[in-house]
């Protein structure tokens, strides 16, 4: 490296402005959403706000009227609840059931083990979209339309993070559960006191991709969603935008809203982060 | 073992995701595989028929349109003959020796594709059809199993002979134009019977061409990250990050009272970054990098939106900006409005989203494998930058980029709704609506779930193709380099 001699200055000038650059729609969003009614529709090209107003905030979260003394015909923080809600729930669910049945898979001997595993492996391959529409019509059977029983539990099951955490608890020694065994520690012993706790990075992991995941889901929200309160914030995001989106400086506080939980989640994860989500590449 | 724990446990265990993976997963599979073959409609009045193949057949078909053609049977003769003639010499160049399969297989198996749906789009020939799926055959047989020229040349020690395999398969692509010549007649007697479909399909593929830009930029920043910013002791770092945070300041400051906050924000920020990276080195990079990618989302989509404004949108106000000082009267194109400029901006949006994301990570993970004695050996040997790149790096990260590229290709064809849904209802006059958008229109337009899950089979066979082709290329790919 000492032979490039300063040549890392340029790289560290050049790291830096593209940084910037990616950072720059985050940096509008931020500003945007501290301007006035007003300035947005100017329509100029200054970056910070003239007079800058916090306002935007709780007129969003319906704590003031907006500028025409309304307030808004929407329920951002019931959404913002049922985002956190739903994700919460599919991904404790998720992590639940996938570890629990990755032990039966790793863990236990049985017949016909490994045939039913492969079942698992081949479904991996069938895109979203293929299940989603009989999904959409079991829904309609189960009486679950626009429940939040039916944004969840189809989430709960997931053979990709049996798949992920089967491979992560094959890597843990056996001989660890037959010392187990022999202190007379049955199955479910084994599993919480033995299995679970060495299996933690892989679990938060998929706790981390599977939040991730819920937290942006649309697709399935949107079909199966009609009333209003149910929505989470993906599907919330569309209805905003569609009543009130020439109000700019709204749609930025709301957008800021949306991201800010990420990028809490993004910091207080980073130790995990590379190695999650090199996981979650192979689910693509 | 198994004595002591009696299998019974195995249900306690498995029972609770393998209801779920029976209910949400394997029966929507099967269910989803029957109405494909069905008009199951969400319309009440519409009775459940067994179809078989009339959904794909309107998926795929092929109408007439105007009165077609009669062709010669000469052309047809002739066509047979000289896709025989090649498919005798190229089975004979191969068994002589085995050069050129894998591009003479390709080529063969395309035309075989060609021909056979050349002939089942005119008057349906069974002879060329029969010809045509040999070929294809033929083709796959030898794309598969056969080795790629630069490994036939190294194994047998002589240049590769391009004769092998290619002037067979260039007799089979003249045999292709023949057909092409005389069907073009018959051809545009034909319409598509679903042209929505195949448009979609094509808008599907258009906006992949992202893809590779996204994976090059990645690329690109993974190996600008890859070395550390040799900044010396740590006192020396914090006292650098010191002086760019001081650098920062003055430029805010100096700015701020020039009467210009915008450009002091904008150049204290750039300080701010430089500050960061001598502090935290490469990681603070990597975590702003990644930030497009963790964030994505619908509310990312709609913060584009509004950035490609044509009235209120920064791009196209700094355009106008620019143009009123340069004493032009410029206007931005209208981005998300125009036919021609639709695509584009998704693909821009989608670049950056992607650019810094998880095949950055990738990349940065294979980077680190590289085998450092592989550099300096080449390094001493005299390769250039270029050249360790080019012979050195290159072939170590190609397992990484063909992972990254078929990951790529399998999200991108199923990809497209949320932009459509978000950002552009699939328009202007449909140039934005992808294949899954298209899915999304037919259950909730038409109520058509058997039509939609039709499509949304044609969309897992072509990711299956995508997968297996790309499969075994990439494994020619690790050997050959």
């Amino acid at each position: 490296m000492n032979r490039a001699g300063m040549g890392w200055i340029g790289r560290l000038i050049l790291l830096s402005v593209i940084g910037f650059a990616i950072a720059m729609p985050f940096l509008w969003m931020v500003t945007g959403s501290f301007k006035s009614r007003a300035e947005v529709d100017e329509g100029s090209i200054r970056l910070l706000p003239e007079n800058p107003t916090a306002d935007n905030y709780p007129i969003l979260l319906n704590f003031k009227p907006d500028a025409h003394g309304n307030y808004l015909d929407l329920r951002f923080g019931r959404w913002y609840f049922n985002s956190f809600f739903m994700s919460l729930g599919i991904t404790v669910l998720q992590v639940l059931t996938s570890a629990m049945a990755a032990y039966a898979f790793s863990r236990i001997q049985w017949r016909g083990r490994d045939k039913v595993f492969l079942l698992y492996l081949a479904t991996m391959m069938i895109p979203g979209l293929v299940t989603m529409i009989p999904n959409f019509q079991i829904m309609v059977y189960l009486g679950l339309l626009n429940s939040y029983h039916g944004l969840i539990l189809p989430a709960a099951f997931s053979a990709f993070g049996t798949f992920l955490l089967r491979q992560f608890m094959l890597s843990i020694p056996p001989s660890l559960d037959e010392a187990a065994r022999i202190d007379g520690a049955g199955h479910w012993q084994i599993f919480w006191r033995v299995v679970m706790p060495l299996a933690r990075p892989g679990l938060i992991a998929l706790g981390i991709i599977t939040f991730l995941g819920a937290y942006r889901s649309f697709f399935w929200p949107l079909i199966m969603l009609f009333d209003e309160q149910y929505y989470p914030l993906s599907v919330g995001m569309l209805s905003l935008d569609s009543s009130y989106g020439r109000q700019t400086e709204l749609i930025m506080a709301a957008t800021v809203l949306n991201v800010v939980p990420l990028i809490i989640l993004f910091t207080a994860c980073q130790k995990f982060l590379v190695k999650g989500l090199q996981l979650g590449g192979v689910k693509g | 073992m198994n004595k002591r724990f009696p299998q019974p446990a195995v249900f306690g265990f498995l029972l609770p995701n393998f209801l779920g993976f029976l209910v949400f997963t394997l029966l929507p599979i099967g269910l989803s595989l029957y109405m494909a073959f069905t008009n199951w409609s969400l319309r009440p009045q519409v009775g459940l028929e067994f179809v078989g193949l009339r959904n794909f057949q309107r998926l795929l078909g092929i109408r007439q349109v105007a009165a077609a053609p009669q062709i010669p049977a000469g052309w047809y003769i002739l066509a047979g003959v000289v896709l025989l003639a090649g498919l005798v010499g190229y089975l004979w160049a191969n068994v002589a020796h085995w050069a050129g399969t894998k591009i003479g297989g390709t080529v063969m198996a395309a035309v075989g594709v060609v021909t056979v749906s050349a002939s089942a789009a005119t008057a349906p020939s069974q002879g060329l059809i029969l010809a045509g799926l040999i070929a294809l055959v033929c083709g796959l047989a030898s794309m598969l199993s056969g080795r790629s020229p630069h490994v036939a040349a190294q194994r047998e020690g002589n240049a590769w002979r391009p004769g092998a395999g290619t002037i067979p398969a260039l007799l089979v692509a003249a045999a292709a134009l023949v057909l092409w010549r005389t069907n073009a007649a018959v051809w545009s007697a034909h319409a598509p019977r679903d042209e929505r479909f195949w448009q979609y399909f094509y808008n599907t593929v258009y906006l992949m061409l992202g893809i590779p830009v996204s994976i090059l930029g990645s690329l690109g920043l993974a190996l600008l990250l890859s070395n550390a910013l040799p900044t010396g002791s740590a006192g020396r770092r914090m006292g650098g990050a010191a002086l760019c945070l001081l650098g920062g300041g003055v430029t805010l400051a100096l700015m701020w009272l020039g009467g210009m906050p915008d450009l002091g924000v904008v150049g204290g920020l750039l300080w701010l970054m430089a500050a960061l990276g001598l502090a935290f080195n490469v990681v603070s990079f990597r975590t702003i990098y990644y930030l497009p990618t963790f964030t994505a989302g619908v509310a990312l989509m709609i913060l584009w939106k509004a950035i490609y404004n044509t009235k209120t949108g920064p791009i196209n106000v700094a355009i106008a900006a620019l143009g009123d000082w340069l004493g032009f009267s410029w206007a931005g194109p209208n981005w998300l409005g125009s036919t021609a400029w639709a695509k584009p901006s998704l693909m821009i949006m989608g670049v950056w989203t992607a650019i810094g994301g998880t095949n950055m990570l990738l990349y940065l993970a294979a980077l680190s494998n590289v085998p450092q004695d592989l550099l300096d050996a080449a390094e001493v040997d005299g390769a250039g930058r270029w050249a360790r790149f080019r012979h050195v790096v290159w072939p170590q990260l190609a397992p990484t980029t063909f992972f990254i590229s078929v990951m790529s290709i399998i999200g991108g064809l199923q990809g497209g709704f949320e932009q459509a849904r978000v950002m552009t209802q699939g328009g202007p006059a449909g140039s934005t609506t992808t294949l899954s958008y298209y899915v999304y229109l037919k259950l909730f337009q038409d109520l058509d779930l058997g039509y939609a899950s039709a499509i949304s089979w044609i969309l897992f066979a072509f990711i299956f193709v995508a997968t297996i082709l790309n499969w075994r290329f990439g494994k020619g790919l690790e050997v050959e380099l």
